[in-house]
Formats: C-alpha cells, sequence, structure tokens
C-alpha cells in the first residue's frame, strides 16, 4: 500500500517544499495578499481518501491485535483462581452449621426401668435447650464393654444408684474421670427423678453450652435458632442465666490465648534486688504443674523454661503507696498496688520476656519486691496474683522475714504454681465449672475446635475481601492450594463435629487455621501491595501519549469524514 | 620487676577466675572484673570483662534466657558477636588486651559453630541466629545474608571443648557488616544479658556517653561450651566491654558536656620551635600524667559490688590499676587492695557485708596528676597491619596490605583472610607477595580461595603466610568494580561501599592454632554510580524517540500534503495568525496616518 502511496506522496512534499521556497523569497509585506489570494486545493481522489482510511485501519489492528495483547500479557498479575463463593459461605457462616451432640451415657443397673426414664429426661432436656447446635444425647449402656465404638466420644457417665434413705436426690463428679454419681433417693418419684437428672446434666453442661454459643454467634450472624414459642419454666430459667451471664463470659472469651498446637510457657523470677538468686523451679514444675501439662497434651502442648532477673525494676508509672497498719496492730504497715497499677505492672521496656520460639508464649512472674517496698500487697487480690489477658499470669511473692532469702524452695514456690495452673486453665479457656478436670477438658477440646472452625473461617472471609479490594496483588497458585485444603479441613472438621468426634475435629480444625494463616499471609502476595498505581501512569504516559494521541486523532477524523459522507449520500438519494 | 608484660597481666587476672569456676559446685555462677591501664598519650583502657555461667536446660538463672534460648532454635554451640567502633592504634598503644580475641573489626562481626547435617541446613540455622540476635541486640544482623558469609577453612578454631563427634557436624559460619554503627542501641541490650543490669557492680559504670565516646571501643560476647576435666561441661558466656579513653577529653567533660578548646595559659606548649610566642602554640604531649579519677572518667562511681559476682577468693578481684610504680592511687572506702606486682594493684569490693547486707559503697579511684609523665612499657604486637585501597577510575582498583613483623629474631606465621562483597572481583593472578620489594616464594605457605559468584556469595581469600623477623611484606592484588543493578545501590550511594577489615590469625608454630588475631581498618570503596533519576529518563527519551519515528511515519502515511496556499479554511493556528496578521497591519497604517492629521 505504502509503496503504491510512494511517488504520489514525494510528489506532493516536492510541490510544498516548492511553495514554501517560493514564499520565502517574497518580501513580507505581500504575505497579506498571499493569505487572500487562495488557490483551492487540487480534488482528492477516491484511491487516497481509500488508502487513508486503509492505512488508519491498518493500524489500529496492529494495535489491537499485536499492541494490546503483548501488552496484556506481560504485564499480566497472575491471579490464581480462588473459590471466591465457598470462601464468602464461610465467612457468613452458611456453609457449616456446626454442631455438639453430646453423648452421654447412662448406667442404671437398679432401676426397674431405665428407658423410661432416658426418655423422659431426653425430653425435658431438648425442651429446655434453647441453643440447638450444642444438645445432649442419653444412650443406655447395657455393658461398658463397646462405650467406644465408631469412634464417637462419650463426654460423661452418668451412674445412677441408689442413695441413703430418707436422703434427697444428689450427684456427685469426681475430680478425676468422667463420672457423675447419682444418687436417687430410695423413695423416689418418676417425675422429679426425670427433673433432677435433667436439671444436674444442664447445670454440668451449661458453662461450656454457653461458650460455644458465645463463639459462633460473634462470629457468624447466624440466625439464632427460634426459641421454641412458650417453652417449658426449665427453658425460660435457662435462657434468663445465659442472658446474665453474656458480659461475664465475654469478659471469659476475651482472656483466652488463641489457639496453637504448641504453647511455651516461661516462668520468670523478677527480683528488685540481687536475691534469691536461684530457685527449684524445675522441680516445683515438674511435680506441680506437669500432672495438669500431661492431662492437657491432647489439646496442646507445652514447652517449659525459666529464668531469674535479678534488679528488675517496675515502670515508673508504678508506685506502690504506703498503707500504715490499723493502730492495735501497732508500727509497720504494707505497700499496696492500684488497680490501675496492674496494667502497666510488667515493665516490657526492662524485662526480657519475649520468646523467639514460632509459638505463642504465655508468661508466668513473681516478682519479690525491694526490702524498702516490702511487702507489697495487692488489696483486690486474696492470693496477691493477678492475671493478664492472653498473656500470662503475676503472681507478688513477700518472703517470710525469718528465711533464707537467696533460695526459694520448692514448698516456698508450691502456692504460686498452683495459681498458675489454675491462671492457665483460664488463659487456655477450659471452663471453670464442673470440678471434674476431664469433662473440663474435653469441654475445652469442643470450645477450641468451635474457635478453630470460627477463625480459620474469618481468615478466609479476610482473604476473600483483601483479593476482591486489591485487584493488583498477584495471588500466586500455593495460596489456592492453601485455600482449597482450608476448605476442605474445614468441611471434614464440620463433619467430625456432626458425628461427635471432637478429637478429630480438633485436629481438622488445627490443619484449616494453619493453611488459612499460610494462605493469607503468603510473602509475594504482601510485596505487591507496594507497587503504587502512579507509577505505571508515569512509565506509560511518555509512550502512550504521543504515540496514541495522532492515532486517536486520525481515527477520530476518519470517522467524522465517513458520517459526512454517509450523511451526504443519504441527502443525495 | 618494674617492666610487666602483657600476657603476664592477662594470666594473673584469668587465674582467679579458672579457680572459681572449678570450685563452683553449682553451675551458675558469675563473675567481673575491672582492668585499667593507662596507655601513652594520657589515655586508659578500660577492659571490662563479665563471665556468665550456666547449665544447657532450659532453666537459667545468671545465664540470660533469651540468648540461651537463640542458641537453642539455631543450634548453635558457639557464638562469637563483636560490635566495635574506632581503630586500635597499635604503634602507640602496643598489643591489643587479651590477645585480641574481643576486638571485632569494624563495625559488627559474628562468627558461630552451627551443629548441622549439611550446607543448606547450616545456612537456613544460621539465618534463623541473625535474624533472632538481631532483635536481640537492635543490630542489622539480618542483613548478614550468604553474600556475606564466608566459611573459614584457616584462620578461626572453635574456643569451647565439643566432643570428636560434634566437631564433625559443627559448621563454621563467619559475617561481617562494616558500615553497622555501633551506639548505645546496642549497648542496652547487651546491658541486660548482665545478671546486674548496670546497676551495681562495674558494670554500673558502662553508659553510652563515655563508652561511644572513647578513641576506641569494643563489645564483645563469647558463648561456648567448657568442660572440667571430670567431664562436667557448662555453658560460658564473656562478655567484654574494652575501650581507649583519652583523659583530656574525658576530664573536660566534667565541667561542661560539650567540649570547649583549653585558655591558652593552660596549654602546653614547646618553646623549643622558633615560633614559639604569646600567640601561637605547638602543643607537647605526654609531658605530665594527667590526674583522673573513676568517677569524673565514667561521669559516676562504682555503686557497690555486684552481690551475684562470685566472692572474692584470694587471687579473685574486682578493680585492677596497671599504671607506673610511682603513681599514687588513692581508693574509696570498702575495699581492699591486693598488689600483686608493683605495676599491678587490685583491689576487692565489699559489697556484700556480713549477713548478706548488702551495703552499697560507691567506690572511686583517683589518680594525682605527676609530672614527668611515667610510662609502662607496652609490648609490641606480632605484626603491625594495614590495609589500603589503591588504583584511580571507577572501573578497577586494587589492595595493598602492609604487614610488618616486629620481632628482631623470631619468623612469625600468620593467616590473613579477606571476605570481599562480590561487586569488587579480584584477579587472583594479580596477587603478589614481596618482601623488601623482592618477590620471595617461600613467603607464601598456602592459599585457600572461593570465587564469588554474582549477587549470591562473595569472595573468600585466605593467605598462610610467613614473615621472617623485621621484614615487611606486601600483599598485593588488583579487582574489577562490578556495575550494579538499580535497586542494590543504597540510599547514600555516593559515599561508597565498606569493605570489611582483614583478619590476621597469627598461629602457634607447632599447634598451627590461632593465638591471637588483629584486624585492619575497613575500607570504603567507590564504586560506579549512575544518576538516580536514570531510569525514568530513560524511559522519556526512549519513549520521545519512539512517539517522533512513529509520528512522523504516520503523519506521513496517513496526511495530505498540499501547497501552502491550497489550505482549505485553515486550521485554528492560521486563522490565529490571519487574524494577528490582519491586526498588525491595521495598526501599521493607523500608525502611519497619524502624523498626516497632526
Amino acid at each position: 500500500m505504502s509503496e503504491r502511496l510512494g511517488p504520489d506522496v514525494a510528489a506532493t512534499i516536492a510541490s510544498a517544499a516548492l511553495a514554501v521556497a517560493a514564499e520565502s523569497k517574497t518580501p513580507p509585506e505581500s504575505a497579506v495578499s498571499v493569505s487572500q489570494k487562495r488557490k483551492s486545493p487540487p480534488p482528492d481522489t477516491p484511491e487516497n481518501t481509500r488508502n487513508r482510511s486503509l492505512v488508519i485501519l491498518s493500524f489500529w489492528v496492529v494495535v489491537i491485535t499485536v499492541g494490546l495483547p503483548l501488552w496484556w500479557v506481560t504485564t499480566a498479575i497472575y491471579r490464581a483462581p480462588l473459590p471466591l463463593n465457598e470462601m464468602q459461605s464461610w465467612a457468613d457462616g452458611r456453609a457449616c452449621r456446626a454442631e455438639f451432640p453430646l453423648l452421654i451415657d447412662v448406667e442404671a443397673p437398679t432401676l426397674p426401668d431405665p428407658e423410661n426414664l432416658l426418655k423422659t429426661v431426653q425430653h425435658a432436656l431438648d425442651d429446655a435447650n434453647d441453643f440447638s447446635a450444642h444438645h445432649l444425647r442419653l444412650r443406655l449402656s447395657a455393658n461398658s464393654s463397646h462405650v467406644h465404638d465408631g469412634g464417637e466420644s462419650v463426654a460423661a457417665t452418668l451412674r445412677l444408684s441408689q442413695g441413703a434413705a430418707g436422703s434427697p436426690h444428689s450427684y456427685v463428679l469426681s475430680p478425676s474421670s468422667r463420672i457423675i454419681d447419682l444418687f436417687y433417693s430410695p423413695s423416689y418419684n418418676p417425675t422429679s427423678l426425670s427433673a433432677f437428672v435433667a436439671s444436674a446434666l444442664q447445670e454440668i453442661f451449661a458453662e461450656e453450652q454457653q461458650m460455644i454459643s458465645y463463639l459462633l454467634a460473634s462470629s457468624a450472624p447466624v440466625p439464632s435458632p427460634s426459641p421454641s414459642p412458650g417453652g417449658g419454666n426449665g427453658g425460660n430459667g435457662v435462657k434468663v442465666v445465659s442472658k446474665v451471664n453474656t458480659a461475664e463470659i465475654a469478659r471469659k472469651m476475651s482472656r483466652i490465648v488463641k489457639y496453637s498446637s504448641m504453647y511455651h510457657l516461661t516462668f520468670s523470677l523478677f527480683t528488685a534486688a540481687g536475691a534469691p538468686s536461684s530457685w527449684e523451679i524445675e522441680e516445683a514444675v515438674s511435680e506441680y504443674l506437669q500432672p495438669l501439662l500431661d492431662a492437657l497434651g491432647g489439646i496442646s502442648g507445652f514447652t517449659v523454661d525459666s529464668q531469674i532477673q535479678f534488679y528488675a525494676s517496675l515502670s515508673s508509672s508504678v508506685v506502690p503507696t504506703w498503707e500504715p497498719h490499723s493502730e492495735e496492730e501497732g508500727a509497720g504497715g504494707r505497700y499496696t498496688l492500684k488497680k490501675e497499677d496492674l496494667s502497666s505492672f510488667i515493665n516490657s521496656a526492662e524485662w526480657p520476656l519475649v520468646s523467639i520460639t514460632g509459638y505463642p508464649t504465655i508468661n508466668f512472674i513473681i516478682y519479690i519486691p525491694a526490702a524498702d517496698q516490702s511487702p507489697l500487697i495487692i488489696p483486690t487480690s486474696s492470693t496477691n496474683a493477678f492475671l493478664l489477658p492472653q498473656w500470662g499470669g503475676v503472681m507478688i511473692h513477700n518472703p517470710p522475714a525469718e528465711s533464707d532469702v537467696t533460695h526459694l524452695t520448692k514448698e516456698a514456690l508450691k502456692p504460686a504454681l498452683d495459681i498458675f495452673a489454675t491462671q492457665l486453665l483460664a488463659l487456655l479457656g477450659a471452663p471453670t465449672h464442673p470440678a471434674s478436670l476431664p469433662i473440663r477438658l474435653d469441654s475445652l477440646t469442643r470450645q477450641r475446635s468451635a474457635e478453630l472452625l470460627v477463625s480459620a473461617s474469618s481468615t478466609l472471609g479476610s482473604l476473600y475481601r483483601l483479593t476482591l479490594a486489591l485487584p493488583s496483588i498477584s495471588i500466586p497458585s500455593s495460596v489456592s492450594t492453601s485455600v482449597s485444603s482450608t476448605l476442605s479441613s474445614l468441611t471434614a472438621a464440620c463433619q467430625e463435629l456432626r458425628r461427635g468426634r471432637f478429637g478429630g475435629a480438633l485436629e481438622e480444625g488445627r490443619n484449616a487455621e494453619e493453611q488459612a494463616e499460610k494462605a493469607f499471609f503468603e510473602k509475594s502476595m504482601v510485596g505487591q501491595v507496594y507497587f503504587p498505581e502512579e507509577h505505571k501512569v508515569a512509565v506509560y504516559l511518555p509512550l502512550m501519549g504521543p504515540v496514541g494521541a495522532p492515532l486517536v486523532m486520525a481515527a477520530l477524523k476518519e470517522i467524522s469524514r465517513l458520517v459526512r459522507v454517509w450523511k451526504a449520500s443519504k441527502l443525495g438519494k | 620487676m618494674r617492666l610487666l608484660s602483657w600476657p603476664l597481666v592477662t594470666q594473673l587476672l584469668l587465674a582467679p577466675l579458672v579457680v572459681a569456676s572449678a570450685r563452683a559446685s553449682e553451675y551458675n555462677d558469675y563473675s567481673e572484673n575491672l582492668l585499667l591501664k593507662s596507655l601513652p598519650g594520657n589515655s586508659i583502657l578500660a577492659s571490662f570483662r563479665f563471665v556468665s555461667n550456666g547449665t544447657f536446660d532450659s532453666h537459667h538463672s545468671v545465664f540470660p534466657r533469651s540468648l540461651a534460648q537463640i542458641l537453642q532454635q539455631s543450634q548453635t554451640k558457639e557464638l562469637h558477636l563483636k560490635f566495635t567502633l574506632g581503630r586500635w592504634d597499635a604503634e602507640q598503644w602496643g598489643r591489643q588486651v587479651w590477645d585480641g580475641r574481643t576486638a571485632g573489626g569494624t563495625g559488627v562481626e559474628l562468627w558461630a559453630w552451627v551443629e548441622a547435617a549439611d550446607d543448606s541446613e547450616a545456612d537456613a540455622r544460621w539465618t534463623t541466629l541473625n535474624n533472632a540476635l538481631s532483635g536481640l541486640f537492635c543490630a542489622s544482623l539480618n542483613f548478614i545474608d550468604s553474600t556475606r558469609t564466608i566459611r573459614p577453612v584457616m584462620s578461626f578454631q572453635p574456643a569451647g571443648h565439643h566432643s570428636p563427634e560434634r566437631l564433625e557436624r559443627l559448621h563454621l559460619l563467619h559475617g561481617t557488616l562494616p558500615r553497622e554503627p555501633v551506639c548505645t542501641e546496642n549497648l542496652t541490650p547487651f546491658l541486660k544479658l548482665l545478671p546486674c543490669k548496670g546497676k551495681a557492680g562495674i558494670s554500673s559504670l558502662l553508659d553510652g556517653h563515655r563508652l561511644f565516646d572513647a578513641q576506641w571501643q569494643s563489645m564483645s560476647i563469647d558463648v561456648m561450651p567448657v568442660c572440667e576435666e571430670n567431664g562436667k561441661c557448662q555453658l560460658q558466656m564473656e562478655q567484654t566491654v574494652d575501650m581507649v579513653l583519652d583523659v583530656e577529653r574525658s576530664m573536660g567533660k566534667k565541667d561542661s558536656l560539650v567540649p570547649k578548646p583549653p585558655p591558652i595559659e593552660q596549654l602546653s606548649c614547646d618553646q623549643d620551635k622558633p615560633y614559639a610566642g604569646g600567640d601561637s602554640c605547638f602543643p607537647l604531649s605526654g609531658v605530665t600524667d594527667l590526674s583522673w579519677s573513676l568517677s569524673e572518667m565514667f561521669g559516676r562511681p562504682i555503686r557497690g559490688s555486684c552481690p551475684l559476682a562470685v566472692v572474692p577468693t584470694e587471687e579473685a578481684t574486682h578493680v585492677c590499676v596497671n599504671i607506673a610504680e610511682q603513681r599514687a592511687i588513692f581508693v574509696s572506702q570498702g575495699s581492699e587492695e591486693r598488689k600483686k606486682s608493683p605495676e599491678l594493684r587490685c583491689f576487692v569490693l565489699h559489697g556484700r557485708g556480713p549477713n548478706f547486707v548488702i551495703e552499697n559503697l560507691d567506690f572511686d579511684i583517683v589518680l594525682p596528676e605527676l609530672s614527668p609523665s611515667t610510662n609502662i612499657l607496652l609490648t609490641p604486637p606480632p605484626v603491625y597491619a594495614s590495609r589500603s585501597l589503591t588504583g584511580h577510575g571507577q572501573e578497577r582498583g586494587g589492595i595493598q596490605a602492609v604487614l610488618n613483623n616486629p620481632s628482631s629474631n623470631s619468623t612469625v606465621e600468620f593467616v590473613y583472610l579477606e571476605s570481599l562483597p562480590w561487586f569488587m572481583k579480584p584477579y587472583l593472578h594479580t596477587l603478589s607477595v614481596t618482601v623488601s620489594g623482592k618477590d620471595d616464594g617461600n613467603v607464601v605457605q598456602d592459599i585457600y580461595y572461593r570465587p564469588a559468584l554474582d549477587r549470591k556469595r562473595g569472595t573468600q581469600l585466605e593467605v598462610r603466610l610467613r614473615v621472617p623477623p623485621g621484614e615487611t611484606v606486601l600483599l598485593n592484588y588488583e579487582f574489577d568494580k562490578a556495575v550494579l543493578r538499580y535497586t542494590e545501590y543504597p540510599p547514600d550511594a555516593n559515599r561508597g561501599f565498606d569493605i570489611a577489615p582483614a583478619i590476621i590469625s597469627i598461629l602457634d608454630p607447632t599447634s598451627q592454632k590461632s593465638t591471637f588475631s588483629i584486624r585492619t581498618t575497613s575500607l570504603l570503596l567507590s564504586l560506579p554510580t549512575p544518576d538516580f533519576s536514570m531510569p525514568y529518563n530513560v524511559i522519556i527519551l526512549t519513549s520521545t524517540v519512539m512517539a517522533l519515528a512513529f509520528g512522523s511515519i504516520f503523519n506521513i502515511l496517513v496526511r495530505r500534503f498540499v501547497g501552502a496556499d491550497e489550505v482549505i479554511g485553515g486550521g485554528l493556528v492560521s486563522k490565529i495568525r490571519g487574524h494577528i496578521i490582519a491586526f498588525v497591519t491595521e495598526r501599521r497604517r493607523a500608525g502611519g496616518n497619524k502624523p498626516k492629521t497632526e
């Protein structure tokens, strides 16, 4: 095309050059006359017009078919496909309705009609329960040999036996087993017994139920199960209790350390002076705390270390106040810490408490005040200890006056470690209520599964929102793999929960959480966030501007000419 | 015995420690001592040494938990970390304290023996170690990556006791950050590792304002397992702070923190100079020994003794002063003097009274002025070393190291280690070693060379040299300077790039183990540095050229060319031009008519 155009163009250029030369020779005065004496240009040949249109068209064809795809391919950001709908439905809590069916074995060898009793108790429990995801199922165990069939764990075993004559119904929980011993009075009435059994079971699992319902409710706007209209008296009673306790549960939940399969426990002895310089912490931990840690082994593992820090000063904002003794006690007195002081008690600038382990650290601190600030008392605490939510526990130890100040024996550490054990359970989120430790730990397993499910789902939700909010970040395929692994684990966890296999649910939940975190904190995704859009404009504009402008102008001119031609032809008709 | 050599001083100081640690039944002991030594030119060397022993398990008392945890996580069995500022002037100050073991090269230097099955595992653990230490000491140690890491072959030997099976699995890694400015943020975590945290004992003297005002200072941490003969092992950490303080400068600070020139009357001038007079002065130094005291030099006295430090035995002491016999020393109460030799006077602080009552008595030492000045004899270092850049231009350069053996009768054998960044590409064939201007084939004993890989690792050059008595060896080599990528330049690229100091390890002739180490200064290498708006300029320029070419071709192809007088109607520009021309001619005509009407 250009070849055909060649001589033509050359001729025009030559004539233009001649015209310019002619113009420059003419004196300046004649400029006006030149502009006035205007010739009309030679008529444009249809062939020229057609060629011009073809040139413009071919440029645009090249730009669109080669240029744009090339630009697109070389600058595209890889975004692996993510199952967005599924992610969103998990985040909204629509994908899984978590259920916690608790199986309770009932042994009633002495009862004449246990089936009937079970039926009435089950009925009463179902009626009273307003949170259907968490419910108790009773099962009559004929013989205890096949208790663990199907892998479903038994939450508790209820053993009914006849109590002493004349005594009312009562139940006893042993602190180290899942057996609930219920003694019914010999002169029993089936209705009263079933009501008593139902209320006893409710009482035992009430705290756990509240915690789980709080966890699931706070996470997602799950349409709360519609309370059955006109529920029984017991039902109303439970509801009132749960409402009263919401604030209390929120407070409890806020203390809980985020779940991890491992925790690091650091026991620190901070002394304001140079003594004591040794303590029998190793022996004390293995004797007083290790049994609890072993029991918790199914949920999380623990590593332990300890340190002594001398000359540990309180931060300057903590000033204990001197409180003299009342008159009858004579001279002397004590230093007290206000409640406000406790929040800034940990002098994080000075005290080396950070661990480099890959999992969370829980700190337990024994603080021994300086001689001139002794005894140091927290008036609001009977144990002289306090708990720092999600962080650890602190105990202030005032050594007795007539003791060896340079060494702390195992016996001297026992009260502190007992307090730390309680604090550890609170930090991990174990319910405080039933006396039986195995039941509390089972509750903890279920609670932790719920928590993992909720947190993995919300991480997926955050990732979902992030990918939509930042279209310029790349999504590597590892993220996609992690997400699909999270989803499958979540589904599995949900199923395990329904089947009542809580150990398996915890395992799957742990995996889901881990994979979700891995997907969300993918390194290469974070890096891309800081590449600003303005930068791109600055890079493209110098080329795109000068090249694009003539192209666009030519296209516009051509279109307007075509429109004119089309209008003229229409008029001509 | 007026003259006392360094090794003897070191021995005298170390002996009690060994005794103490052997006696200690419990493996959580701690000891500290301070050595003050007068140097020529009214300088004082203050050398603090803190030794903490700990167990290998996870229950810690005097051994810091934070560091123990890092060592455990990274499977590091022996660690040496040095923060150094300034240059040790060997010509004036002689041998370094502790045989140079505690002094590092300028900036930060770290080397460790990491237990690992293979190299890649060792690298991973090394990275863990660097990152963790970086957080602990507030230093940029996390920037020690593969390009700054070398694996020395001849220069270092483990100082701790390791079982032969473990030695097989240990990997030595060494990294340097010559650019790191050492400052207070490194001292604070250093002090936190001490049991008494700078609140009692000799560590209470350590203050950032004085330490970093010193002419030369070095903080070092060495952790290693130490075993006794009976097979009992413990983890030992030795922390040292060495500094050389200028007495005049430090004493000037007691009146005002801002240094002020002394009035002319107080200057000691050399009256022998021909220009000496009321208005000109050639300063004389070393005429008198200025008076100084601990509290004036360090801004405060020693605040009692640290109660955790091992109760001093007959031999152990807290503070030792190594000065000429003639100088008098006055000490404050609560201390007991133990003269180890006429020139080494030591003191035991009684911080802990009877019944463990802690009496926090401040301890101070005062030395009055003495004229004429006294000096204790300094032993020269085994080698005087200096290194400099040669050559010119931006393309290539050279390095020259001058190594002098001051001894008059013994040959010295040492390993010269260079760790060069990858953008400095040495040519090994240009390596020349000359003694007194002649090539001598016997000087170089052995060479270990590991060439650099671009952006992956640096060059490692180890040369074992043997220098005859009294001779000076010149070690030369040339190198090319690489051009870096745009993003690889630091923000202040025109300042230059710091080259890590060369490490000279003097070998024991019999055991071939390093007995003394010396560092040269770091070098500043200037690389070809681009103008950093360059990428954008290139984009603009190329885009303009492309747009020009495209525009003209496109216009030639699509425009219709007609004569200047054939333009129909004309565009906006020609319309405006027509109006202007018409206006101008109108004005001219009007102007021409005006005089006529008048």
